[in-house]
Order: C-alpha cells, then structure tokens, then sequence
C-alpha cells in the first residue's frame, strides 16, 4: 500500500511546479497547462484520501474534477484563439487591453 | 531478477511520481510551446500511472482518455495555429513584483502549516470498506473499481452530476461563440 506521506508530498511538488510555471510563463498556452497541472495534482490527493479514508467519494469527486477541466480547457483555448485574432500574440504581457 | 521486479512493483508510485515530476519540470522549463505540450502528455501519462498505482483504475484509465486523448490534441492543434508568430517571443520568463513573490511564499509557509501533521504525523489510517455496506451489496469492491465508483456517483453525488453536465454545455456553446470568426 502506497504511504499517504508520499502521495502527499508528490502532489505538492507538482502544484508548487505549476504555480511557479503561471508566475514565470509569458506563454498564455503553457500557463494554461499549468493551471492543468495544478488541478492534476489537486485529482491526486483526492485519491490519495480516498484510498485512505476509505471511501469511494473522493474519487467520484476527482472525476468530477476532470469533467470540469475540459470544460476550462475548452473555454480557456477559445479565449486564447479569439485573443489571437485581435492582437496576433499569445504573449500575456502584451495583453493590455484594459489598463487605463 | 524478480526480486528486482518486485521491487520496482512495489515502488510503481514512487516511480511514476517522479517521472511526472519530470515532464512537469520540462513543459515549464522548454522555450517552444510545441516542447511544452509534449512534456505535459508525458506528465498526464506518468499521473495516470500514479492513479492506477492508488488502485483507482477506471479514473486512470479516464485520465488517459480525457487528456492524452483529448486536452493534449487540443493544446496541440491550438499551438499550431497560434504560434507561427510574426512577433518572436522576446523573453520566455518574467519576472514577478516583490509583493507577489512574498505573497506566494506566504501561501507556501501556510500551506506546509496545513500538511505538517499529515507529513510528519502519525502512520496512515487503516483503509476501511470502499463503499456504505448498503450501496456494496452484491459488489467485490476491491476488483470492481468502476462499478464501485459509479455507485457512489450517482447515489451521494447525484446533484453535482447534472450540475456538471450543465457547465460542460454552457462551456461547449461558450466556446464556440468565443473562437468564431465575427464575418460569417
């Protein structure tokens, strides 16, 4: 049986690596992917407790979860697009479009 | 030989973790987008060994469809149409204010707070049935994964569900209006 410590300590690696790649990334796409990546890591503890608690809840919830990721996906790759079209870049520091 | 086997069985986890941990480095890291988006399939792949590894088969074999199927095309078809910029990417990092920076160290510290008694505290719980003994009946919960996760879903998670299917069509129109070209 895989330790809870180190399911724990593995999620929180890969949230601390996709909080540091949304601050540091000027890519709009890969910050994308590194929400992705955080809520991956959010899916895992969920079924590190289930497999724990044990109860089978936690791992409905991840699917949920993963529903609702590709519903972001789906909506964030469409901004990005339509982003795209009106200022030819993906860059976020270039988007400034409401600053007074 | 096979005690070695037996030990890499063993560590499944730890492995797959790792190697996630890899691709994850390697798509923050990677200057090309088109890098970037195969460094997070890897890393999907490795999460979806992690997820089987916790005996959580069918939401393992559900990653592997959702996003090395279905997120990763889409990035993919999306990096292809955006990135043939005309404007090169001038840096590919940024560096964040000092107020942000002390605020994610903030998070960090109180985070670390939250886990120091799980990290460092007592062994690990002793697991208990799957399952409410009247949603497991008739069910060998151990080896029927799915089945054991959809009884839960749609006994206690029932609302959520349809809440879902909800957001995923406001998404699927949300997007469609968002991505298409304004003179049709």
């Amino acid at each position: 049986m895989v330790s809870l410590n180190a399911v724990l300590l593995i999620s929180f690696l890969l949230f601390s690596i996709g909080i540091i790649g949304v601050l540091i990334r000027r890519n709009a796409l890969v910050i994308l992917m590194c929400v992705e990546l955080m809520l991956n890591a959010a899916n895992l503890n969920f079924i590190a407790f289930a497999r724990h608690s044990g109860s089978v809840s936690g791992q409905a919830f991840a699917l949920l979860v993963m529903g609702f990721a590709a519903a972001e996906v789906a909506v964030g790759l469409a901004l990005v697009v339509a982003l795209y079209r009106k200022r030819d870049t993906v860059q976020v520091d270039d988007i400034n479009l409401l600053k007074g | 030989m096979e005690h070695f086997i037996e030990t890499i069985g063993r560590n499944m986890f730890a492995i797959f973790g790792v190697m996630a941990l890899g691709g994850a480095a390697f798509m923050v890291a990677s200057r090309s987008a088109v890098h970037s988006v195969l460094g997070f399939l890897f890393a999907m792949l490795c999460i979806a060994g992690c997820f089987l590894a916790l005996e959580a088969e069918f939401l393992g074999m559900a990653q592997i469809l959702v996003y090395a199927g279905g997120i990763v095309v889409l990035f993919l078809f999306v990096v292809m149409l955006v990135e043939m910029s005309k404007k090169k990417e001038k840096e590919v990092f940024q560096l964040q204010s000092r107020y942000a920076v002390v605020a994610i160290l903030l998070g960090a510290v109180a985070f670390l707070g939250v886990f120091r008694k799980v990290l460092f505290g007592a062994a690990n719980p002793q697991a208990l049935g799957l399952l409410r003994p009247e949603l497991a009946q008739g069910l060998d919960v151990a080896k029927q994964n799915a089945q054991a996760v959809s009884r839960g879903l749609f006994a206690d998670y029932l609302l959520p569900f349809e809440i879902l299917s909800v957001i995923l069509l406001v998404a699927l129109v949300g997007a469609v209006v968002l991505a298409k070209t304004e003179r049709v």
